[in-house]
């Protein structure tokens, strides 16, 4: 006879268009934890959700120590004892952790809030659990770890006996990954109960003891994690063989065509520089990887790189040309594609036709426009050749409009404009983000084509695996600091996790040696 | 297949407008009732016929259509930019005083009235967009600064040059301009016989140099690389930027041009030959009439031609319903349908829903994307 | 002296709708409304409770117990202004509207009810309310000291009532369950929604007490201006939403922006009499550049502000579940 804790039968959850949990089943045992695999959009946040009483399936119940019950609402979830840690935080930036605690079940003496009580038991909790927090910093000053804890102590403030993480790991370096797992263990041997969602195989080879697979919005199996193996885990994930190699060319860098000095870049967000005095190279023929957490300078450096921002100090010279001060479009004239980090953010314009999108960077060019006017043949024409080359699919061709497209295809779209303008240097950063295997694989071959045609590729990533199998050298970034440079082949993933942590790093004078190697 | 997608989004966008108007006038018939419901029934009549009811009611029709078109013209110019132009009324202001000023004071025609027009509605239009590219500061309130600041600079200039006044042509008044058939007949539009065959002064080439306007607009924005940079802007201003498209350049150009749009509505109001400015204490109201206009047409510029006639018809109404009923009831009605236009993309997904669905989809998303505001075609 | 003592009690008197109506608007904007339709909600307010002014004069109540029936006033001022802010709070949060749009629809149709409402109750072409004498504290001679001059020469229920409000909307904003869930609504819907705060229910409270304010600053413009009530604030509410912004939605240092922008209207006001201000002389109708005044002094604190103003995050967006 089993115990479980809470049983998710026959849940189905239609979003317009698409059937994100088509009669899944999730049986949750006490005390044990519980994995949920799967690749992005195949339904795994949805369950969740469901469950956390955020949406309503259209079917199925959800049974809590084997009695039926209705989660409307976070509210009911909370009654159940359910918590919840999101993918992307639900924090206030302004309020304070204690704030951010207490929303929603908030102490009241006499109509007014009464935080004394609370402050204790945070603080206490924090003790016991080794969750070190500052009860009075505003979110928007603390760290991404510091903010994951406050998500715990949410949980654990409300005594919730059932825990669900939602991609926990993402935005941790693998020390703190191993001090998140140790927590995940002493909940449970607390005998509270962990549901933990993750696409990462490693991870649930570590922690969990069941897990269950979802693929396409379909319950595909539950398994015990003893009894598997990585490799058909992933089968059951994806539905077929996943090859984890990269087939590269012969690596033959040519001469240096992005040369970064000095490099400093002021935050949006803080006083302090985002980027700190950043010097690096690379070379036509080779994939650069910028390794490290979310958060370390990534995104300052390439938008001062591409001209989203300006730099407050340094050079950054393109195939010979100084581009420091150059505006985005004489960039782009220079030779510099960009795959930018948000596709809705910056890559696309949704409300406009896949034709329109496609040419973005390039309708000012005379061969798509007369006199001021757009060539609408001559747009037309290119963005055909384009969607039949780089196999771009879309319900109406270069009609279509971008929102209506999935998000490899509007991936894919992107990825077609910049290589097609033959760049002399290609920036991409996160170019797989929230895309299925297949549309992975794709993206990795188009940038490995390019590399191998003698083109100089930049691709910051937080992956370590797209980084571990793609790059030709890797350099990894902490803190707006480059602390270390790297041969894929001759390093191990823990050793780059000790600098992307911090923990160690180099000597700056050694760091560009390889390169002259 | 690509043009019937167009009809059909430009069907639902026209009946969804036309559901706006039912609930308007519906919402029009039953204050009617309410205030007075012995005359409901004579005032709904006015509203709907009236404008029909003699060539000169029509000529009146047409001539305020003029305006209407080029301040909904101009709102919508700046909804494709993602900008609201909440400042129309002060850009007309400035514009009619330009226009009076170079034809009574400087005895200029018309044409270069209108362009003087142009380019002080132009000006007034820059501020904000100037204001809001450069720092960021929120249009709809500089906007709003602007109309009051507009209102009394005009005044104060005008009431400082007493050439400009009509009691310095012999009448009495002297909060108001000159006539212009006293002191320069060449600033007034051409009436091109048109007077004659409505047997009405209010008749004139007006409405047909509004429509021509329109439909530069619509190939401005449609056809032209500058158009295409500004739709960039207004749905994506990221996107825009990384596709190293000047937007503050776009903010700023969008705003002047819609700013020049509305200046050259005052000028042609004004020089028609038959209203003179009067030093006003509160705000035009065709500027603001250019927000329901533009949004009943959904930014189309060819669809701002009908919307503008219908509004003016309605208001030609509302004149012929009074003394039985205030004329500010049409405004009532016009707050009706931009109230309905606030979720117009609501509306769409359901009437396309009623329709079959087959945009369903599309519209969903443009729900969700609050950039989109006035961009459905 | 007198004359200072003049100024600073009329720049009180200013800075009483315009602290009431902003510190409406931060209500709003704190829950993630955009509430450009204050103006309207003040005209609506001003109308309903000069309506009920007059009737009770008429009817020759108001006279016995004046201010009484001015409390009465305020009261009902607030409740139609709460009424009339639903219809932007059902568009924006039930329907998701564009805020900007459904205000200004609020705004067109504020004015336009109050003349053909006031039209259908006065008779045809009388447009204009006018508001009987007793609705002003009176009993303070001109000969008493400076500050009985600034604060009582003038004044109006209005003035303790709005400093009430604001020390009430302090402890409500920032020493309540209310307050703190309704600034985690502004901020982050979303975190707010997973912690089982209701999103719309907190958006409703927050643009209906943004009504309610405003409804009573609509009264406390038209008690100010003087001449009764002619169906305008005269872009009141807009101003009220610089005052805000230059607040940096916090009540307090509303309070200071308020009075600061009321200072500049009543040195308009009070031009001719005060002698270390130009005259104009030679210029006709001057009157009118003090009038633009408040209007050129918003736009520039503007420019200055908008660099270091801090909206709240979610304002202007339409809560949506299904987006994270």
């Amino acid at each position: 006879m089993d115990d479980y804790v809470i049983e998710m039968l026959g849940i189905t959850k239609v979003f317009p268009g698409i059937v994100a949990n088509d009669g899944i089943d999730l049986r949750l045992r006490r005390g044990e934890v519980h994995a949920l695999l799967g690749e992005n959009g195949a339904g795994k946040s949805t369950l969740m959700s469901v469950l956390f009483g955020l949406y309503q399936p259209e079917a199925g119940i959800i049974k809590k120590n084997g009695k039926v019950v209705q989660i409307k609402n976070p509210n009911d979830a909370t009654a159940l004892n359910i918590g919840m840690v999101h993918q992307h935080f639900k924090l206030v930036d302004v309020f304070t952790v204690l704030d951010n605690i207490i929303l929603g079940v908030e102490p009241v003496r006499n109509g007014f809030l009464y935080k004394k009580e609370a402050r204790r038991k945070v603080l206490e909790l924090s003790e016991k659990y080794g969750l070190r927090v500052d009860p009075d910093a505003k979110i928007e000053d603390i760290s991404v770890g510091m903010q994951q804890r406050v998500e715990i102590l949410k949980m654990l403030y409300r005594e919730n006996e059932i825990l669900i993480f939602d991609e926990p790991t993402a935005v941790l370096t693998p020390q703190e990954i191993k001090e998140l797992m140790a927590t995940m263990r002493s909940f449970t041997a607390e005998g509270k109960s962990i549901l933990f969602i993750t696409h990462k195989l490693a991870e649930i080879m570590e922690v969990a003891d069941r897990c269950t697979v979802l693929r396409k919005g379909k319950h595909v199996g539950t398994v015990n994690v003893k009894e598997t193996t990585k490799e058909e885990l992933s089968r059951m994930m994806v539905g077929r063989e996943v090859s984890f190699t990269v087939e590269k060319g012969r690596f033959r860098p040519g001469g240096v065509e992005l040369d970064v000095r000095h490099l400093t870049v002021p935050s949006k967000l803080h006083k302090n520089n985002a980027v700190k005095d950043v010097s690096f190279q690379v070379r036509a023929g080779e994939i650069v990887c910028i390794a490290g957490i979310d958060g370390n300078g990534q995104t300052e450096l390439t938008h001062a790189l591409t001209g989203l921002d300006s730099q407050s100090q340094g050079t950054i010279t393109l195939g010979g040309v100084d581009i420091s001060k150059a505006r985005i479009r004489e960039r782009s004239r220079l030779g510099m594609s960009h795959i930018p980090e948000d596709r809705h953010k910056h890559g696309l314009v949704l409300s406009f036709t896949l034709m329109e999108n496609l040419v973005l960077q390039r309708y000012w060019e005379p061969q798509f426009q007369n006199n001021g006017f757009i060539n609408k043949n001559a747009v037309r024409a290119y963005s055909d050749k384009l969607i039949r080359q780089y196999d771009i699919r879309s319900g109406q061709g270069s009609d279509t409009i971008a929102r209506s497209m999935s998000g490899g295809n509007q991936q894919k779209a992107i990825v077609a404009r910049e290589i097609d303008k033959n760049p002399r240097l290609l920036v991409a950063i996160q170019p797989t983000r929230g895309l299925d295997v297949g549309a992975i694989e794709y993206i990795h071959k188009q940038l490995v084509a390019q590399r191998d045609a003698g083109r100089a590729v930049l691709l910051v990533s937080f992956e370590l695996d797209e980084v571990m199998s793609l790059a030709d050298r890797i350099l990894v970034m902490y803190n707006g600091e480059i602390v270390g440079e790297f041969d894929p082949r001759k390093v191990t993933v823990e050793e780059l996790g000790l600098y992307m942590a911090g923990a160690k790093r180099m000597d700056i004078r050694n760091i560009g040696k390889e390169n002259k190697a | 297949m690509k043009k019937s997608v167009l009809k059909s989004e430009g069907a639902i966008s026209f009946m969804s407008s036309l559901i706006s108007i039912f609930c308007g006038l519906l919402v029009g018939y039953i204050l009617l009732w309410v205030f007075n419901p012995k005359y409901a029934n004579y005032g709904l009549g006015c509203l709907v016929t009236a404008g029909f009811s003699s060539p000169a009611k029509l000529a009146k029709v047409l001539y305020q259509a003029a305006p209407l078109i080029l301040t909904g013209l101009s709102v919508g110019f700046a909804f494709k930019t993602g900008l609201f132009n909440i400042g129309a009324s002060g850009q007309y202001t400035v514009g009619a005083f330009c226009a009076l000023i170079c034809g009574i004071v400087f005895k200029l025609p018309w044409w270069v009235c209108l362009l003087a027009a142009m380019a002080g509605g132009a000006v007034w239009g820059f501020f904000p967009g100037f204001f809001k590219a450069m720092f960021n500061v929120n249009e709809v309130i500089t906007s709003i600064m602007f109309n009051w600041i507009g209102m009394f600079a005009v005044n104060v200039v005008f009431a400082n040059i007493p050439s400009a006044l009509d009691n310095f042509y012999g009448a009495s008044n002297a909060d108001r301009t000159a006539g212009l058939d006293a002191a320069n007949p060449g600033a007034i539009i051409p009436r091109a016989g048109l007077d004659r065959l409505f047997g009405s002064t209010y008749m004139n080439i007006s409405i047909f140099l509004a429509a021509v306007i329109a439909v530069i607009i619509y190939i401005v924005i449609k056809k032209t690389v500058f158009g295409y940079e500004l739709r960039a802007c207004g749905s994506n201003r990221d996107a825009s930027l990384y596709a190293g498209i000047n937007a503050k350049r776009s903010i700023i150009l969008s705003m002047a041009i819609a700013g020049a749009l509305s200046g050259i509505g005052g000028a042609i109001y004004y020089l028609a030959g038959t209203g003179k400015y009067t030093l006003e204490k509160s705000l035009l109201a065709m500027g603001f009439n250019g927000i329901p206009v533009a949004l009943l047409a959904s930014s189309n510029p060819i669809g701002t031609i009908f919307s503008a006639l219908f509004i003016s018809y309605i208001q030609v109404g509302g004149d012929a319903m009074q003394p039985e009923f205030a004329v500010e009831t049409i405004d009532i009605i016009l707050a009706v349908i931009i109230y309905m236009s606030a979720f117009s993309l609501l509306m769409k997904s359901v009437v396309s829903k009623l329709i079959g669905g087959r945009f369903r989809r599309k519209t969903r998303g443009a729900v969700l994307d609050k950039e989109q505001e006035g961009e459905a075609q | 002296m007198n004359i200072i003592a003049d100024v600073l009690g009329s720049t009180i008197i200013f800075a009483v709708p315009l602290l009431l109506v902003a510190l409406g608007g931060m209500f709003s904007e704190r829950s993630g409304i955009v509430n450009i339709a204050l103006e309207g909600i003040m005209i609506i307010g001003a109308l309903v409770s000069c309506l009920f002014l007059k009737t009770a004069n008429e009817a020759g109540r108001g006279a016995s117990s004046p201010q009484l029936t001015v409390l009465l006033a305020i009261l009902i001022a607030a409740a139609s202004g709460m009424i009339f802010s639903l219809l932007l709070a059902f568009a924006s949060i039930k329907l998701k509207a564009d805020q900007t749009i459904g205000g200004t629809a609020l705004n067109t149709l504020a004015p336009a009810f109050a003349i053909v409402l006031t039209w259908a109750v006065q008779g045809q072409g009388q447009t204009n309310i006018m508001l009987p004498t007793w609705v002003r504290i009176s009993g303070i001679s001109a000969e008493s000291g400076f500050f009985a001059r600034v604060f009582l020469k003038n004044s109006y229920l209005t003035t303790p009532v709005a400093a009430l409000l604001l020390i009430v909307s302090i402890i409500l904003l920032y020493k309540t369950r209310f307050g703190l869930r309704l600034r985690a609504c502004g901020e982050h819907p979303h975190a707010a929604d997973s912690v089982g705060v209701n999103v719309a229910r907190m958006r409703y409270a927050g643009v209906m007490i943004s009504g309610f304010l405003g409804g009573i600053g609509g009264l406390a413009f038209t008690l100010a201006a003087g001449s009764g009530f002619s169906s305008t604030v005269a872009g009141y509410g807009f101003l009220a939403l610089a005052v805000m912004i230059f607040g940096n939605w916090k009540p307090l240092n509303i309070l200071g922006a308020s009075l600061f922008f009321a200072l500049f209207k009543v040195v308009g006001n009070y031009a001719s009499s005060l002698p270390f201000l130009p005259d104009f002389t030679g210029v006709k109708s001057s009157t009118y550049i003090y009038q633009m005044l408040p209007y050129i002094v918003t736009m520039i604190i503007l420019i200055f502000t908008s660099k270091k103003s801090r909206a709240p995050k979610a304002e202007g967006i339409p809560y949506d579940k299904g987006q994270r």
